[in-house]
């Protein structure tokens, strides 16, 4: 059984427990491409938050590969994929309420978005 | 799940407060639950993301009025009772012992 040992406290601590993977997948988008976030509701784990869902987006950046939370929370696996900061605009997310000159980042999977 | 953790967006929860030279653990048992945390992790017993799912399910009153630290404890010992890593009535036999002051 693996033990926690001195020596294995600072990387875990420094690292923040990342979940980056060293896998050769392709990325479904590129920076400037417009997306749109799925409307998915699954009764298990995700980091698709309730107020993104359905709205349209501009792929900001492209964080590398990960392991897809949705998935591996309940023993699915890995689903190794991308993970973008994706730029959505104040009004998109909450219309006319919405700050005219104001957009919020999010980092979203590849499996969260759909091209538009 | 749509569950409490999911608060984006809403209205009445007040500004985000950060406390001035907050430290690293406000009390002594939140550096215990970090090192146990950081330990199970390393066997690889459950997985990070479980561990968060485990938050999302925690009774939504209780999420809300818990600091973070508590939402750990409380995500490890469901976690170590789903996975009877432990049972739960060891778990409520230590806490009343814990209770009645015994070491």
């Amino acid at each position: 059984m693996p033990v926690l040992t001195a020596d294995m406290v600072p990387v875990m601590v420094f690292s923040g427990a990342s979940q980056r993977l060293d896998a050769k997948i392709a990325a479904k988008f590129k920076p400037g491409d417009e997306i749109v976030a799925r409307n998915i509701n699954p009764a298990g784990h995700t980091r698709l938050p309730r107020y993104i869902r359905g709205k349209r987006g501009t792929i900001d950046r492209d964080h590398g590969v990960f392991v897809f939370p949705d998935t591996i929370a309940h023993g699915r696996g890995d689903k190794p994929q991308h993970v973008y900061s994706v730029r959505f605009e104040a009004r998109e997310l909450w219309g006319e309420d919405g700050h005219p000159n104001q957009s919020l980042y999010t980092d979203l999977w590849d499996d969260y978005m759909d091209p538009v | 799940m749509n569950g409490i953790h999911d608060i984006g967006g809403m209205h009445g929860l007040g500004p985000i407060e950060p406390e001035e030279n907050e430290p690293v653990f406000h009390e002594d048992w939140e550096r215990r639950v970090f090192g146990m945390t950081l330990a199970t992790l390393a066997l690889g017993q459950y997985h990070l993301d479980e561990f968060r799912h485990s938050i999302e399910r925690m009774d939504p009153a209780r999420y809300l009025s818990s600091s973070y630290y508590e939402h750990w404890l409380v995500s490890l010992e469901t976690l170590f009772t789903e996975k009877g890593i432990i049972t739960r009535e060891e778990l409520e036999a230590r806490k009343a012992e814990l209770a009645r002051g015994a070491a």
